[in-house]
């Protein structure tokens, strides 16, 4: 595991140092909000969960969730997704 | 996303209600091959609706078989639908085939014909010539040769410097400029009489003999400047000693001269105008209210199509206009369109004093007289302005004004000797 994590670090301050975006050197997910209207996750695993109340994506190690009313995907890519409706919360569970 | 909208139409998309244990499953499944899926909306438990395009459907099938997925097809919307709901109407193939026949049959006709720029040659003349080039209304557009028509309308009016056949759609416009014909200098003897009735103010004769003089009073026609100049006497009368008999001799060897006579005549000249204003005037004149209605008769049948049934007004004045279908043989559609206009009318009764009646009569006579000054051609000055009351013995409800104008003017006009 220490391992790992010192690839993590590693390749963090390659991208602070390079000024390259995290989220492709580190493989993480890109979460954009629009408001409470739309949310756009990138860079996803597919889901996990998806209702109208709660949906909750893969995002590589944890797990990207958006509570709220009359969720609708408005589509999905494979690296994208968007989501409408009226969002109350996002919350990033391990 | 509008271009989205659009290639989806084109293409056609159907909705699908998916129903199966995991639908999460079959989404991932589904987007990761690539198969595009949008307005995915949880319905119930176990049920999804989706949308997607109809080349997607096939592969679809194959993920819902590993995922073990039921599908339903709910709406199908999309160009390919349509264009397939449309074929089983033949109908309306035809009649829009039909529709767009007709429309470019009724195209290709000229139905309007514009003329410009004619001034002295009339429209009826040129659409004369036009027609027998081929171009007239409910000609065939393909048909008519511009290059002909123009060229028959510059043979035929010689009067025409240019002539412009432009055909657009269906209506023929024909740009035409005239030439200019500058008139001759009159050069042929002429006389100077009088335009109309008037006393003299002054006489200024620049070519020919005068025949009035200041103070005269002239009629319409009457001769005041002479074109005929007779034979100068002054040589019979200069040489008062010598012999009589030599001037006898030389006198008949002078004819008259003519000449164009020119000069200025100024004329007193009066205009007269008349009104009268009754002391008690009763009638009836209109509101300006107005109220309209449009009514269809069909046979004895009468349907109001917009107003009231009621008219509005106690009195009123009707103008109405009646179109029927054109009558064809003896055949005729017993239709009528009937637009109405009702215009309220109202009574009313005027008092005047003498002398508000006789501003107003006054004022109406020298309305009248101005009006009859409008005409003078060229400079004129107005002298003087009268109005008199005509007082008849016996005391009227109406009070009657003359007025006159009186105006300093050329009356000359040039008139041809004969």
């Amino acid at each position: 595991m220490a391992w790992q994590d010192f690839k993590k670090k590693f390749k963090r301050q390659m991208s602070d140092m390079l000024e390259i975006p995290s989220e492709i050197i580190m493989d993480l997910p890109k979460v954009v909000l629009v408001g409470d209207l739309q949310v756009f996750i990138e860079n996803h695993r597919g889901i996990v969960e998806y209702s109208a109340e709660s949906v909750r994506v893969n995002v590589g190690d944890y797990e990207v969730a958006v509570y709220g009313e009359d969720l609708l995907l408005r589509n999905i890519l494979p690296d994208e997704i968007c989501l409408e409706g009226r969002i109350k919360s996002i919350q990033f569970v391990r | 996303m509008f271009l989205f909208r659009l290639l989806s139409f084109i293409f056609g998309y159907v909705n699908i209600l998916i129903r199966g244990e995991s639908l999460e499953k079959f989404l991932n499944m589904a987007a990761s091959r690539g198969i595009f899926l949008w307005d995915i909306k949880r319905i119930g438990q176990n049920e999804i609706l989706v949308k997607t395009r109809l080349s997607a459907v096939k592969p679809l099938r194959h993920i819902g078989r590993n995922s073990k997925t039921r599908f339903n097809f709910k709406g199908r919307e999309g160009l390919p639908f349509m264009i397939h709901r449309i074929r089983k109407r033949k109908s309306v193939i035809f009649g829009a085939m039909f529709f767009l026949f007709g429309l470019y049959v009724l195209s290709s006709f000229i139905w309007f014909i514009d003329i410009k720029g004619n001034h002295d040659l009339s429209r009826e003349d040129i659409l004369r010539i036009t027609g027998e080039a081929g171009l007239k209304v409910g000609s065939v557009k393909f048909r008519v040769d511009q290059d002909r028509v123009e060229k028959l309308i510059r043979e035929r009016m010689p009067e025409v410097s240019y002539v412009g056949v432009d055909i657009n759609g269906t209506r023929a416009t024909i740009e035409i400029a005239e030439k200019i014909i500058i008139k001759k200098k009159e050069s042929q003897p002429s006389n100077v009489v009088a335009r109309k009735a008037g006393l003299i103010k002054e006489v200024l004769v620049l070519v020919g003999d005068p025949a009035v003089k200041e103070g005269d009073t002239v009629v319409p026609g009457q001769l005041l400047i002479s074109g005929v100049i007779p034979p100068p006497e002054t040589l019979n009368q200069d040489p008062p000693g010598i012999s009589g008999g030599e001037t006898a001799r030389r006198a008949p060897a002078y004819p008259p001269t003519c000449v164009r006579a020119r000069g200025v005549v100024r004329a007193r000249v009066w205009y007269e105008g008349y009104g009268e204003v009754p002391l008690q005037e009763e009638g009836s004149r209109e509101t300006g209210s107005l109220f309209s209605r449009v009514r269809i008769k069909i046979g004895d049948k009468e349907i109001i199509l917009s107003g009231a049934q009621n008219i509005p007004f106690n009195n009123y004045r009707i103008e109405s206009s009646i179109k029927r279908p054109p009558v064809w043989r003896n055949l005729s559609i017993p239709v009528e369109f009937i637009s109405e206009e009702y215009h309220e009318v109202e009574k009313y009764r005027i008092q005047r004093s003498r002398s508000e009646a006789l501003e107003l009569a006054r004022k109406k006579s020298l309305e009248l007289a101005r009006s009859n000054t409008k005409n003078i051609e060229g400079e004129y000055h107005v002298l003087d302005e009268k109005t008199t009351e005509v007082s008849p013995k016996n005391p009227e409800n109406i009070v009657r004004v003359r007025a006159y104008i009186e105006t300093l003017e050329d009356i000359g006009l040039e008139k041809p000797l004969k």
